[in-house]
């Protein structure tokens, strides 16, 4: 890399916060979804007035700048596809300040998403949104991706959370916005814009008061399509859950090997079903949702007798891709959302899709909001299934708009569905989604190659063989 | 209806427009942006306080007629709708599937979806359920050169693509026409119960504290002083607490006898419960946060935190004493909100005072915003309080979106 560029971040940030030896850089190539070019610098900045000057270093030597929480992006979103500096938040991780009172707390964003509930578990109180990465994933991270997770079916994604945003912008300003502030509502434009307009700094975000009873439940299916037919019925019927997740056969097994939680290994597919609220609410929800599974002809219904088994559950559910990884040689992790009276039809596609080109597939998803996580189990050395899984992901995606789905609900579009964009929105709505990244980073020097179909961006972008994620 | 009724402060448009499709409404929006017509779009015209008064206005977009449902699978828990259809409308068309979109909006039989997004509405019960731009899954809107645009979808979870909706949602129709919104709506509560309890002098801040160690947490709980022929329909400005549950019959039952004991304990004599005429009693609430006094009034609007509440409300109280004005104020335990209307006696000395209260409020309470003023006076008054430290980026926004200055110039933060 240029000797100049160097000097400028290390007099910005100090030596040890600058890496450029190509050792050091490997980390920074690659996220959960695929592997590209080294960085020409990876750099820690330590607080927001650091972020600033590494901004104005950036765009004096035209690098562009790619912010990284804990990497565990599954769409290319942290990955330097252009190159240029790699930003990473791994000291910039602390609570800075806590209100209990008011229920807020202001982070920083490399701060990891279960780190804030368990500070908050304390004072009664949690953080919602807790995507299966919470144990090393960064609100940071979170906040870009606009993450969900199992909870988000009751509490929302992180945009319905995030309260006010300090960010450091195309021409190195620190600007703070809140979402009460008169005008427009800058706060919720950034959450979910995938680091592509601006970099976030510190984040404010709301807190929940913990629930005074909690049930977790698993009914066992014969096939998923009757699991996913409970579900819909479940949605349909207004009976509140905090949490509906199906897994198959196929991740229930991988699951057992490594968790040993409980789950019936013998079943088509089991459903994760969790209430929340007052001891009363959550025994009647509970017992009409283990109606509705006898009905749609569930085969067992347990309920966890105790804290430990339902954290067990909670843990084997979230760690699902994970234990899939340690059995299936690699796998792509798909994400979609279907309208939630469709659950089954899109099952029912994603299988046919996945017998189509020969794969084997397993399902694991946040039934509750119809959002489809189909995990396509191949091996990268044999090219044939390299090519099959990118081909079967399109048809799954596409399969999912024909039902009046989309092509995300909470990964994000990142590198990988850049060039999907187009089949859920229009030239137009496309042309109208840049006109607010022209205002916040007209030179594009914040994430480029993200989101949006190349050819819409001023910078070519080589694309980056997918390596997918590696067991 | 006659131009008098699109009148902004005392400029009032040469021409009314009502399209009847989306299509329709792009067509006269490019047209006016080709030929430098300034237009203002209006719904059912019950937040149209807000903002300042446009610098250039020539054609009202009326957009109620576009009122059809467009999208509802009750199974779905998601309803697409276009933006002309009233709250009242779309409560209905809920209910009849036992649903329901939590939107709080003041005078719902005549407030439009697409005016209460613009107009960024946020209520009491978003403590509980979300802002509205939290239940808004999907955006179409028009743009001032005529581009319909979409963001979101019929999903309830969804990051394709950057979320544009939450742009437009607060915008005050300054960036482009909201034409249809898609919800994702919620189960109606089997139970609702509207609490009263009159607050003896000298209870208000005990009987707070007490609210925040309630098990069950209401949907709303306000203080209210004053607004007595709204809320109460009977005279009397006695401080009262006004507390709403909602959900399952028996949460409903424990919450009530809990909020009893607690509020008792803290010197609140008795509780009056409203069940049968919860939903009108609860909307003559959200209605007096926009009810004027005739034109010898004003209200403002403060946001903070629930713990901020009292200096927010003593320097309401000390400015308005200042200036000679009557103040009536709602406090909102939960979201932070404090409501404030200023008033006179008379419509004279209304005018006289008006504007001292706004010039002394400037410094004690900046941040405030005004929602309601007569006509005549809005041009004297900061309608949006001290500009936000983003405003730079806001006004390249608005030089984005809509270059020639077409949709209500002058009338957005920062006169953008």
């Amino acid at each position: 890399m240029q000797t100049a560029l160097r000097d400028a971040l290390i007099e910005a940030l100090g030596p040890e916060a600058v890496l450029t030896a190509p050792e050091d850089l490997a980390a920074y190539a690659f996220d959960a979804y695929t592997e590209d070019r080294l960085p020409a610098a990876a750099v820690l900045p330590e607080n927001s007035a650091q972020v600033a000057a590494l901004v104005r270093v950036a765009r004096k030597f035209g690098e562009p700048l790619v912010a990284r929480g804990a990497g565990t992006g599954l769409c290319g979103g942290a990955v330097p596809t252009s190159g240029g500096i790699v930003v990473s938040f791994a000291r910039m991780n602390r609570i800075l300040a806590f209100d209990a009172t008011d229920r807020r707390a202001l982070v920083q964003p490399g701060l990891v998403n279960l780190d804030l509930s368990k500070a908050a578990a304390a004072h009664g109180l949690f953080f919602g949104p807790d995507p299966s990465s919470q144990k090393t994933s960064t609100l940071g991270g979170n906040a870009a991706t606009n993450a969900g997770g199992p909870h988000a079916l009751s509490y929302g994604s992180m945009s319905a959370h995030v309260t006010a945003v300090e960010f450091v912008d195309a021409t190195g300003e620190i600007v703070c916005a809140r979402a009460d502030d008169a005008g427009y509502d800058l706060t919720g434009v950034l959450v979910g814009s995938e680091g592509t307009l601006a970099i976030l700094t510190a984040i404010e975000v709301r807190l929940l008061r913990l629930p005074r009873a909690v049930r977790v439940c698993v009914a066992a299916f014969g096939d998923i399509d009757a699991a996913s037919a409970c579900v819909s019925a479940i949605v349909a019927a207004g009976i509140a859950a905090t949490a509906l997740e199906i897994m198959d056969r196929t991740i229930v097994r991988a699951v057992e090997a490594h968790f040993h939680a409980g789950y019936p290994q013998d079943a088509g597919a089991v459903l994760l079903v969790e209430v929340a609220g007052e001891a009363s609410d959550v025994e009647a929800s509970e017992r009409a949702i283990a109606l509705l599974a006898r009905d749609h002809g569930a085969l067992t219904w347990r309920a966890a007798a105790s804290e430990r088994e339902r954290a067990a559950l909670w843990a084997a559910r979230k760690g699902a891709a994970g234990a899939l990884g340690r059995i299936a040689p690699n796998y792509y992790i798909q994400d979609a959302t279907v309208p939630r009276s469709r659950l089954p039809e899109a099952i029912r596609r994603v299988e046919a899709i996945a017998r189509e080109h020969d794969l084997p597939v397993g399902n694991v998803f946040h039934a509750g909001d119809g959002n489809l996580h189909p995990l396509l189990i191949f091996d990268r050395r044999e090219r044939r299934q390299v090519d099959a899984v990118g081909a079967a992901g399109h048809d799954i995606l596409a399969a999912c708009i024909g039902l009046g789905g989309t092509i995300s609900g909470e990964h994000g579009i990142g590198y990988e569905k850049r060039d999907t964009l187009p089949l859920v929105f229009s030239p137009g709505d496309i042309a109208t989604m840049l006109r607010l990244r022209d205002v916040f980073d007209p030179a594009q020097s914040f994430n480029p190659g993200k989101i949006f179909p190349q050819g819409t961006a001023c910078v070519e972008v080589v694309a980056p063989e997918p390596t997918f994620a590696r067991a | 209806m006659t131009p008098k009724h699109y009148a902004l402060g005392t400029r009032e448009p040469s021409e009314i427009q009502r399209p009847e499709s989306i299509e329709a409404l792009a067509e006269s929006l490019a047209a006016c942006d080709r030929a430098g017509r300034a237009v203002v779009l209006f719904g059912g015209r019950t937040l149209q306080g807000l903002g300042h008064v446009p610098e250039r206005y020539d054609v009202a977009i009326d957009c109620t007629r576009l009122s059809r449902v467009l999208e509802h699978d009750p199974r779905d828990l998601t309803i697409g709708l276009e933006a002309g259809c009233s709250i009242a409308a779309l409560d209905a068309t809920l209910a009849a599937s036992g649903q329901f979109v939590p939107l709080d909006a003041p005078r719902a039989a005549a407030a439009t979806i697409g005016g209460t997004l613009a107009a960024g509405w946020l209520g009491p019960r978003r403590a509980a359920y979300g802002k509205p731009r939290d239940l808004v899954i999907g955006t179409t809107v028009v743009l001032a050169d005529g581009t319909i645009a979409k963001a979101g979808g019929m999903v309830v979870k969804n990051v394709t693509g950057y979320d544009l909706s939450k742009l437009y949602i607060g915008s005050l129709g300054t960036l482009g026409a909201i034409v249809r919104a898609n919800f994702k709506t919620l189960p109606l509560p089997a139970a609702r119960r509207l609490a009263v309890a009159a607050l003896p002098e000298g209870t208000r801040a005990r009987a707070i504290g007490r609210l925040e160690t309630l098990g069950i947490e209401p949907v709303a709980a306000l203080v209210v002083n004053g607004f007595a022929k709204t809320i109460d329909g009977e005279d009397g400005a006695d401080g009262r607490l006004l507390v709403l549950f909602e959900g399952s019959e028996r949460s409903v039952e424990a919450a009530t006898r809990e909020l009893r004991a607690v509020i008792g304990a803290a010197g609140v004599p008795a509780t009056r419960l409203i069940d049968r005429e919860t939903a009108a009693s609860f909307a003559r609430v959200l209605d007096a946060y926009i009810e004027p006094l005739g034109n010898r009034s004003m209200t403002y609007r403060s946001y903070g935190r629930p713990s901020d509440t009292t200096p927010r409300l003593d320097a309401f109280a000390r400015v308005a004493h200042g200036a000679k004005l009557g103040l009536e104020t709602i406090e909102d335990v939960r979201t932070g909100d404090v409501i404030a209307r200023l008033s006179a006696r008379t419509v004279a000395d209304f005018a006289s005072r008006a504007h001292a209260f706004d010039g002394d409020r400037r410094t004690a309470l900046s941040g405030a915003r005004v929602i309601v003023a007569p006509q005549a006076l809005r041009e004297l008054l900061d309608a949006w309080g001290a500009p936000p430290a983003a405003l730079p980026t806001m006004r390249a926004l608005k030089e984005r979106f809509d270059p020639a200055g077409t949709l209500a110039p002058g009338r957005f933060v920062g006169r953008i």
